[in-house]
This record gives C-alpha cells, sequence and structure tokens, in this order.
C-alpha cells in the first residue's frame, strides 16, 4: 500500500501549515487518493499505472501547494520557491528590510512572549543605564571647564614624624603604610608656593589656586535666615579654571587682598532657588555670618565646583575674608591659635608640560614651608629634628575631576551596585535566550526546509538574529523609559543623610549613556540570539525533515543549564538581601540606654550670628525658660552632640598623676556638655553620685559626669566618684560627681566608649552652637511651628535647622543599611522572578513537545497525578541544583575575597562593619531563603504541569 | 476543454449543490460531478480540494469529522445557511444569463 500520506506531507511541507491544519489536509487528501487508487485497481488497473494516474494532477507545475497555498493561510506569509535558490542577489537592504519585517510579524505574533522578553531585558537594561549615569557623574565625569585635562591636583606625603598644626577636612588619599598623606595645605605654605611659581622663570604651571571649605554660614535673604554651605578661594582660581561666570564678573586677584571690599559670588542653583535667577542681584548685598558681601558674579548652572562629588558651594568668598567670617573659628589662624591644614590645591599646566615638572618646580618650596610650620614636639617620642627621609613631599594628581577623595570612597558601593545589576542583566537574557532556544526548536521544520531547498545558513541565522536584536532594541527602548522611571529612585539612593550614593550629582541621562544604552542593547541581543540561531540551523536537524512531526521534545542542556544559572545567582542575591535584613532589624532592636520616644530636636547655631561669652549665656536662659513653659513641653534639655546622629566631640585625657608629656593621646573618651536636667529628661538613670545642678556654673568648681564604661575602663578597681581628670585642650581638672548608665552615642552599631559630661555652663567656649531636646506630652512634630515661634521671638534672624524626632533620627541613621536591605531584596526579588519565568517557560515548551508522551502514558494507566509529578520533578531536579551551585559558589566567592583579594583580617573588618548581629555564612538565612526558593520553583512547575495533565490522551496520540 | 474562468466560476456553484441535499465527502462530491456531466467535468485532487477549502473559509459549506464505526474517519461536507442563500442567488443568475444568451445568440439550453 503505497503512502500517501508521505506523498501529500512532502508536498505541503514548503508551506509551513500549522501542525493541526496540516495533519487534517493530510488526512482528507490521502484519502481521497487511497479512493482513486482502490477504484482503479477494481476497474482492473495494475498496480503501477493505477498509481501513476491516481498522481497525476499532483505533480504537474505543483498546482496543489500553489492553490492551497492560496486558501491556507500559512504560519508565515514569507513565500518559498520550490526548488530554486535565490542565488546571487546581494540585495543586502532590501534582504535586511524583509528579515526586519519578518521579525516584525514573529514578534507580534507571540505576544505573550514578546511582551515578558521585552519587559526583562527593559528592567535589566534599564537598570545598568541608571546605574552607569551615576558611574558617569560620580567617577568619570570632568568638571565644565577648559580643558579640564590640564588640571593637576596636589597632594603632599611625609613620614608618620612630620606634625601639623592642625587640620580640618576630609581627605582619602591612598599612600603607602607608614606615611601620612594628605591634600590639605597651610595658608602660608600656599602662599610660598605661589610666591616660588611667579617668580620662577619657566615655570611648567600658568596657574596656582587653592580652594576650600567654609560649611555652614548663616546666610540672610530679605527675612529669611537660612544655613548654607560656602567655600573660600583664592584670586586666580576663577582665572585658573578658565571659568567664566554666567553673570556678573568672577573673584580676581584684586578681590584676594587684605582691605579689599568684601565680595561674594554665587552658585548657579543658589541664585535661582534663593534670589529668584534675577540679574538685578549684582552690586546688592548679601548677609554671611552678620557680615555684608557684595553679589558681583554667578556661575554657569554646570559648575558645581571643585570640592569632593558631594558639596556644592553655594556661595564662595577670597580667602581674605575667610578670617572676618568665622570670627574665632578662623583656620587661617588666629592670635591664639595657629593655621590649620585645610586647603587643596590645584594648578594649571602650560601647554606640554606634565604634573611631575609641576611637582619638581614647587616641592623645593613647599618643603622648606611645610617645615617651617611644623609645631614643637608635644610627645616625649616625638624628635625635635625630623629626618630628611620624613621630609613632606609634593605628589600631584589628575584634576580634571576635582577632588577624587570622597569619589573614591563611594567607589566600592558603586561598584557593588553595578555588579548586581549585571547579573539581573545577564539572568534576563538567559531567559530570553532560552525562550529563543525553545521557539527555535517549534520551527525546526521550517528551518530545515528552508535550509534542504538551499538557503544559506548565514541568511538564516542572519534572519534569527535580526529577532532578537529587534527584540533587544525594543528592550533598550523600553528600558531607557525605565531609566528615566530610575532616576527618582536613585534620588533616595542619593539622599544628604541616608543615601548610599553621593548627594546632589547630576543624573541626567546624557549621550555617554545612551551611547552604553545602546551598546548593551546590540550585545544582549547578539548574546541571546546567537546561540540559539547557530543550534537551530545546525545540519542535524534536517533529521527532522524525514522524521514525523513529533520531534524528540528534550530539553536542550544549555537550556538546563541557563535555569540553574539563574536559580544560583538568584540564592546569592536574596542570601544577600536576607543578611541586610536581618542586620536592620538586629540594629533596631539594640538598646539605646535612653528612652526616645516623644523627643523633639532641633539645632542652633547661635555663634554664626554672633553670640558669645556673656550674651550666649542670656540667651540661653532665656530660650530654656521659655521651652521650660510652653505647654504640651514636659522638659526641655540641651547638649552639644546629637545622638544616634554620627555626630561626635572626643578628646585626650589625663588620668591622676599623668601629664601631657607622658600620656598624651593614651586615652580618649568622648565627651557631651548638657544641661541640668539632661539625664532626667532623657531617662537615663543615675547610677552613683548626683546630677549636675543649676549650682554648677561658671563659677563654681569644675565638676563632671561620667558614663559606665568610663568608669570601668579608666578607674576598674577603684570608686570614681572624687577623682580628678583633665581634659586635654580645656582649662583646668574637673572633678567626676556622679556615674550613668552607658548609652550610645554615634549610631546604634557602634560598641560603647568612655563617656564624660560637663555643665553646659562650664563649657561657655565649646557651646556656640546646640542640639535642643525637647519632650513632649505628645507627637513632638506638632510643637515644631511653635517652637520657631518661640526662638523667633528672641532673634528673628537666627535659623533654626534639623528640626525632627529622635525616634526619626535613629531610623535615619540606619538608612544606609535600609537602602541595603531594600535594593538587594528588589534585584533578588526580580532575579528570582525572571527565573521562576524562564523555568515556567522552559517547562511549557518541554510538555508542548512531549504532549505525544503524556498520551500514551495516561493511555496506558498513568494518573494525571504521575504525569503533573514527572513535569514537577523536571523542574525542581534543576531548581535543586541551582541552589547547590549556588551555595557552593557564595562560599567560593567569600573563601576567594578573604583570602586572596582583601585579606582574612580586612574580609573580617568589612563583614563587621557591613552585617550586625548575623554572619555571612549564617545557616538559617540560607535556609529560609532556600525554601523560599523552593517554594516559588514549586508553583513555577504547577503551572505547566497542570497542563500536562489535561492532555486529552486520544487527540495526543492522534498526532503521529 | 471549457475555459478555465468559467470553469472556477461554475465548479463552485457545483460543489455547492451536491450538497445541498445531503452531506458528502471530497471524493463522492469529485465522483458525483463527474458523473453528472458525463465526464465534461473531471476532477483531481490538486483542482478540489482548494475550491472545497476556500468554500469552506467563506462558510458556504462546513466539513466535519465523521468516525463511523470499523471505518476510518471521513470529513462530510454540509451546505451552510449562508451557502444555501449564495446557491440559490447564482441558481438566479445563471438562470438569467443564460436567458440573455438565447434571446441574443440564440442559445437554447436544455
Amino acid at each position: 500500500m503505497p503512502d500517501w500520506k508521505k506523498e501529500i506531507r512532502e508536498r505541503l511541507a514548503g508551506l509551513r501549515l500549522a501542525p493541526t491544519r496540516e495533519a487534517e489536509i493530510v488526512e482528507e487528501l490521502s484519502q481521497y487518493l487511497e479512493d482513486c487508487y482502490e477504484e482503479l485497481l477494481a476497474g482492473g488497473m495494475t498496480k503501477e499505472d493505477a498509481w501513476r494516474t491516481a498522481f497525476e494532477g499532483l505533480d504537474e507545475s505543483d498546482l496543489l501547494a500553489r492553490e492551497l497555498s492560496k486558501v491556507e493561510r500559512p504560519v508565515s506569509q514569507e513565500p518559498v520557491v520550490f526548488g530554486a535558490r535565490v542565488a546571487g542577489r546581494i540585495n543586502l537592504l532590501s534582504d535586511l528590510w524583509r528579515d526586519l519585517r519578518f521579525g516584525i510579524r514573529m514578534l507580534v505574533k507571540s505576544k505573550g512572549f514578546t511582551i515578558v522578553a521585552v519587559l526583562s531585558l527593559a528592567l535589566g537594561i534599564g537598570a545598568n543605564t541608571a546605574l552607569f549615569s551615576v558611574v558617569d557623574a560620580v567617577l568619570l565625569k570632568t568638571l565644565p571647564v577648559a580643558e579640564p585635562e590640564r588640571l593637576v591636583l596636589f597632594a603632599w606625603q611625609a613620614g608618620r614624624p612630620f606634625r601639623v598644626s592642625g587640620m580640618s577636612g576630609t581627605s582619602n588619599v591612598p599612600g603607602p603604610p607608614g606615611t601620612r598623606t594628605l591634600s590639605l595645605f597651610r595658608y602660608e605654605v600656599f602662599e610660598k608656593m605661589r610666591q616660588a611659581r611667579s617668580q620662577a622663570t619657566e615655570s611648567p604651571l600658568s596657574d596656582l589656586f587653592a580652594f576650600a571649605p567654609i560649611q555652614e554660614m548663616n546666610a540672610v535673604v530679605g527675612d529669611q535666615a537660612e544655613i548654607v554651605s560656602g567655600q573660600a578661594v583664592s584670586g586666580s582660581y576663577y582665572a585658573g579654571l578658565r571659568m567664566q561666570p554666567s553673570l556678573g564678573r568672577a573673584i580676581t586677584d584684586e578681590d584676594d587682598k587684605p582691605g579689599a571690599s568684601p565680595v561674594v559670588v554665587l552658585s548657579h542653583q543658589y541664585w535661582q532657588e534663593r534670589l529668584g535667577g534675577s540679574p538685578a542681584v549684582i552690586g546688592q548685598q548679601l548677609k554671611l555670618n552678620k557680615q555684608s558681601l557684595t553679589i558681583i558674579g554667578v556661575t554657569p548652572p554646570a559648575f558645581t565646583g571643585t570640592m569632593q562629588v558631594d558639596y556644592h558651594p553655594a556661595v564662595t568668598v577670597p580667602f581674605a575674608f575667610e578670617p572676618l567670617l568665622q570670627g574665632e573659628r578662623s583656620n587661617l589662624g588666629t592670635k591664639d591659635q595657629p593655621g590649620v591644614w585645610w586647603i587643596n590645591l590645584m594648578g594649571r599646566l602650560k601647554p606640554g608640560a606634565t604634573q611631575e615638572q609641576a611637582r619638581d618646580s614647587l616641592n623645593g618650596a613647599f618643603q622648606a614651608a611645610a617645615l617651617e610650620v611644623m609645631p614643637p614636639p608635644r610627645k616625649a617620642n616625638q624628635p625635635a629634628q625630623l629626618e630628611p627621609k620624613d621630609y613632606p613631599r609634593l605628589i600631584t594628581e589628575s584634576g580634571s575631576r576635582g577632588m577624587l577623595d570622597r569619589r573614591r570612597s563611594y567607589s566600592p558601593t558603586i561598584y557593588g551596585l553595578f555588579i548586581v545589576v549585571a547579573l539581573v542583566l545577564l539572568i534576563a537574557c538567559a531567559n530570553v535566550a532560552n525562550l529563543l532556544l525553545a521557539r527555535a526548536t517549534l520551527r525546526s521544520a521550517e528551518i530545515s526546509v528552508r535550509l534542504a531547498v538551499g538557503a544559506g545558513r548565514w541568511r538564516l541565522v542572519r534572519q534569527l538574529l535580526t529577532e532578537s536584536v529587534l527584540l533587544a532594541a525594543l528592550g533598550g527602548v523600553a528600558g531607557v523609559v525605565f531609566a528615566f522611571w530610575a532616576r527618582s529612585a536613585l534620588r533616595v539612593l542619593t539622599d544628604k543623610d541616608t543615601g548610599i550614593l553621593p548627594n546632589g550629582v547630576d543624573l541626567t541621562l546624557n549621550w555617554r549613556v545612551l551611547v552604553f544604552t545602546l551598546a548593551v542593547s546590540l550585545l544582549t541581543g547578539v548574546l541571546f540570539g546567537l546561540v540559539p540561531a547557530w543550534r537551530a540551523t545546525s545540519k542535524d536537524l534536517t533529521m527532522a525533515l524525514k522524521q514525523s512531526r513529533r520531534t524528540t521534545g528534550a530539553v536542550s542542556r544549555l537550556s538546563k543549564g541557563l535555569i540553574v544559572a539563574q536559580v544560583a545567582l538568584s540564592l546569592l542575591l536574596l542570601i544577600g538581601a536576607g543578611l541586610f535584613i536581618r542586620t536592620l532589624y538586629n540594629l533596631q532592636q539594640v538598646n539605646l540606654g535612653f528612652n526616645q520616644e516623644n523627643l523633639l530636636l532641633f539645632r542652633l547655631q547661635a555663634q554664626q550670628n554672633g553670640y558669645k561669652d556673656e550674651r550666649l549665656m542670656q540667651f540661653y536662659q532665656q530660650l530654656l525658660a521659655r521651652l521650660d513653659h510652653l505647654p504640651g513641653v514636659r522638659a526641655a534639655t540641651f547638649g552639644k552632640v546629637a545622638l544616634i546622629a554620627n555626630d561626635n566631640w572626643f578628646f585626650d585625657i589625663l588620668l591622676p598623676g599623668e601629664t601631657e608629656m607622658t600620656a598624651a593621646g593614651k586615652h580618649i573618651t568622648n565627651r557631651q556638655a548638657v544641661r541640668e536636667n539632661y539625664f532626667s529628661t532623657l531617662e537615663i538613670p543615675l547610677l552613683q553620685g548626683r546630677s549636675f545642678t543649676a549650682q554648677d556654673d561658671e563659677r563654681a568648681p569644675r565638676v563632671a559626669i561620667v558614663s559606665q564604661t568610663f568608669a570601668r575602663q579608666f578607674f576598674p578597681d577603684e570608686d570614681v566618684l572624687g577623682k580628678r581628670v583633665t581634659i586635654i585642650d580645656n582649662k583646668g581638672e574637673v572633678e567626676i560627681v556622679g556615674v550613668v548608665a552607658d548609652t550610645k552615642y554615634m549610631s546604634q552599631r557602634e560598641e560603647l566608649k568612655p563617656l564624660i559630661y560637663t555643665p553646659w555652663q562650664q563649657e561657655v567656649a565649646d557651646i556656640g552652637e546646640m542640639r535642643f531636646t525637647l519632650r513632649t506630652a505628645g507627637e513632638p512634630t506638632a510643637l515644631a511651628a511653635t517652637v520657631r515661634q518661640v526662638v523667633r521671638e528672641l532673634d528673628s534672624n537666627l535659623p533654626v535647622t534639623e528640626v525632627s524626632t529622635q525616634t526619626a533620627r535613629t531610623q535615619a541613621t540606619l538608612g544606609q543599611e535600609r537602602q541595603s536591605a531594600r535594593l538587594l531584596s528588589f534585584f533578588g526579588g526580580l532575579a528570582l522572578l525572571l527565573a521562576a519565568i524562564g523555568l515556567s517557560g522552559v517547562l511549557a515548551y518541554s510538555v508542548a513537545q512531549r504532549t505525544n508522551e503524556m498520551g500514551i502514558r495516561m493511555a496506558l494507566g498513568a494518573q494525571a497525578a504521575n504525569v503533573m509529578r514527572l513535569v514537577v520533578w523536571q523542574g525542581m531536579k534543576l531548581v535543586l541544583l541551582g541552589l547547590a551551585l549556588g551555595a557552593a559558589t557564595g562560599y567560593g566567592l567569600k573563601r576567594l575575597l578573604a583570602s586572596q583579594y582583601f585579606g582574612e583580617d580586612a574580609w573580617q573588618r568589612q563583614m563587621a562593619e557591613q552585617l550586625y548581629g548575623v554572619k555571612g555564612t549564617d545557616p538559617l538565612t540560607f535556609f529560609v531563603i532556600a525554601a523560599l526558593l523552593t517554594l516559588v520553583a514549586l508553583i513555577a512547575c504547577w503551572v505547566p504541569a497542570r497542563k500536562a495533565a489535561s492532555v486529552d490522551p486520544l487527540e495526543a496520540l492522534r498526532y503521529e | 476543454m471549457l475555459d478555465r474562468d468559467l470553469k472556477r466560476g461554475s465548479t463552485e456553484m457545483l460543489i455547492m449543490a451536491m450538497v445541498e441535499d445531503r452531506p458528502r465527502h471530497g471524493y463522492e462530491i469529485g465522483k458525483l460531478i463527474e458523473q453528472r456531466s458525463n465526464g465534461v467535468l473531471q476532477f483531481h485532487v490538486a483542482s478540489l480540494y482548494p475550491l472545497l477549502y476556500r468554500l469552506e473559509k467563506r462558510g458556504l459549506i462546513k466539513g466535519r469529522w465523521v468516525e463511523k464505526a470499523g471505518e476510518r474517519r471521513r470529513r462530510f461536507y454540509t451546505l451552510t445557511a449562508a451557502g444555501r442563500k449564495i446557491l440559490a442567488e447564482q441558481r438566479r443568475t445563471w438562470k438569467d444569463f443564460f436567458a440573455a444568451l438565447d434571446l441574443v445568440a440564440g442559445i437554447n439550453p436544455a
């Protein structure tokens, strides 16, 4: 009996009909032929004749295929010409255009797949783009000045014995161990260097200038007083940067002379926000710290200063006015105090000059000046004369990005985030690759026919690649949209107090970011498209032509591998999230040592308004008296240091019998200056002795109260009451009259350190700014407006800042931990979702392929439950493998980082810094996360398993 | 023999007419038309089925798989309500056409 079906099927292969439809047609037509054949046989024909007659019309000019193709709508509409290869026409553009249209049609056809794939890619690409804009803004962007690469930043290195007269500011310059490496200079040293440069006949530098922050100045505009951040600059600052102001003029050398008229330059942002962006501000007066200065210019919008990445000065003044503004706190030095090292130095190279030349040209002047201002030794082990090897010497680095210190400190966080986000993108790509692989298998019949009729393999690969690149392009576009949205999320991450990323960076998506996105999109498109395309068009698949419709149904090893990898990565991310969540929880449970409920906080910087000595005391007395009697306030108190706010104030002390020469620096204690009712207001228990009273004022003997830890550490076996200690840089001894219970000081994390309290009236020189704490009867924030009013009545020019509640402040201190926990949870959850979708998709395709096998099993008596179990187990095998792989990778990674990269101790320190109350290899976290993963995976497997079990066995068997 | 276009247009009507009173399967339809036309209209699998499928697509006939005991299942076609309407219309059209032919060129259909 001739095989009609085979003959018909062969002739219909090129039509790419849907499987069910093709089966129907084949069945019907073969019946016709058989009826015809039977009839001819019955009529007396021979078998060969009958066969030939039956086939008569079939072979002529492929009429059947042509006619049917007009009627039936094939799966795709690209016409295939039998037997002829569309050879020779190298019309690449029209081919690509056709590929594109075809690709679009294919994607529209399977909308579900397209949406899932595009969304996964969009999330991955978008997150990467948003992160890259941070990397760009923080680490890569250069200053918006002319030829920033010619700018050079100065720092210096010296042996440990080299002494400085004091330091103010941050410095995070890497240097060899055993040395001091600082980016801060002293003004006198700068002046000598400037002189050397201008006197040199052939200096490699065209300019040398300096700048330094003046933090928290009191600025009064109209009747509004607020605290602004500012900077002081040398006369040639703007000239050296080649920076043109957008309005008015910049500061010049003429303005930086003693006796010059006080001037100030505003930042663009400050000008817009506080002065309405009005051009009329030039020539107007601005009050800073009660000094009147003339506004002479505004800098362009893109310029936010040359300082640390998160410090954007609103106002800039010449150095000549710093003493006027800072008064006794002047860093340039007063009659009592020498100047400190607090200035940053920058220079501009002449064309052709190098950093080394600049450094060498100034090193001599620098060294001489630095040694000249070195203070005499204070401790016994300090030599009076320095050895030459410890002499300070200049070092240089590129100044094109401004100060680098804090940028460096953010690098680990940024790179860490980048890795996480890149991993998520990888998972998304793996997903899409898997789905494409499965689809390619389904289209294997189509592909092998096209290969058989002579289509080039490269041509087919190109078409499949077009589809995946199209998918990636869509994902890229959606990703940019997502990145825009992510910027608001990034703003939370860059919050001033709680952010793990620097504040105030310009996060706009510039062209560099867009190019990056495009590159990432294309790369992902090629990445996840190439492998499936290559595999699908391999010659082995031509077997599918010879075979019947049923394909092997086995999920390829590559697909399995991808799923396992996804599960492993999700595990790692989620464990990270779990560890941070537990850390956060542990930190929130820490006992602070005082009652933090219903406490309203605010800060006053009376010193900025010129209050001091007697006037300051009077001011505080008046204010506190009014606050005491405010309705809703149970008690009002204040202290110098804010609690649980990363604030501190610490000094050396000398125990009885010690002198500065013998024991300076041996004992360090935290300090706090408080009102008498401080302990009762905050509910800190008094353990021994007495609390402060109003009688402990400036005329009474100096007293102090210490914490338990202080007593334990410095007077372990004695009664501490009555002992006298000396606080260095203070006036004389204090007698300890009481002991209170320990409280946490800087943060929840920090271990307990010794703490000494002194009464505020005995600390008049140091209490220019204080933190007020009010115990309220009800909700603290309800009294905020009233409190501002009270202060305004006493002095309308004194801003009330940092109004908050203690509970909010305590929470804010945990901001970084909270952000890390949130971020890792988000990305871990995302990774898990993507992995689950991928697992579900791959299993679904597997089930679709194995419909025949399922039918046979069920026909032979298998229950639906058995079939379901089969499918679920197929999936869970991969998940369990993934969990094992993830655990092994995590452990291996930890060992690698600990031993090779960081070193065992540094690793332990890092872990201690990041986590709290839980170890990195915590087993409970691992098991909980693994259980969560397994549960989600079970659900992901259950959906296609249900489908498998609901297959009608007869339907399944009908598929040949 | 007959002009191809004319053949195609009228063949659809013939097929519909064949399944008017009772359902028939493909081979039956083709054989029946061949017989009744005394061999003038002959069908082959390549010419019949595209027509059948086109009619089915337009909703004028409807195909159904029917399984009889002891036999393989076969596809039977019936005329739909829409098909009936079109068939009646086509009959009228052809009648008018031949009446016109007769008037003009003296062709007298039997």
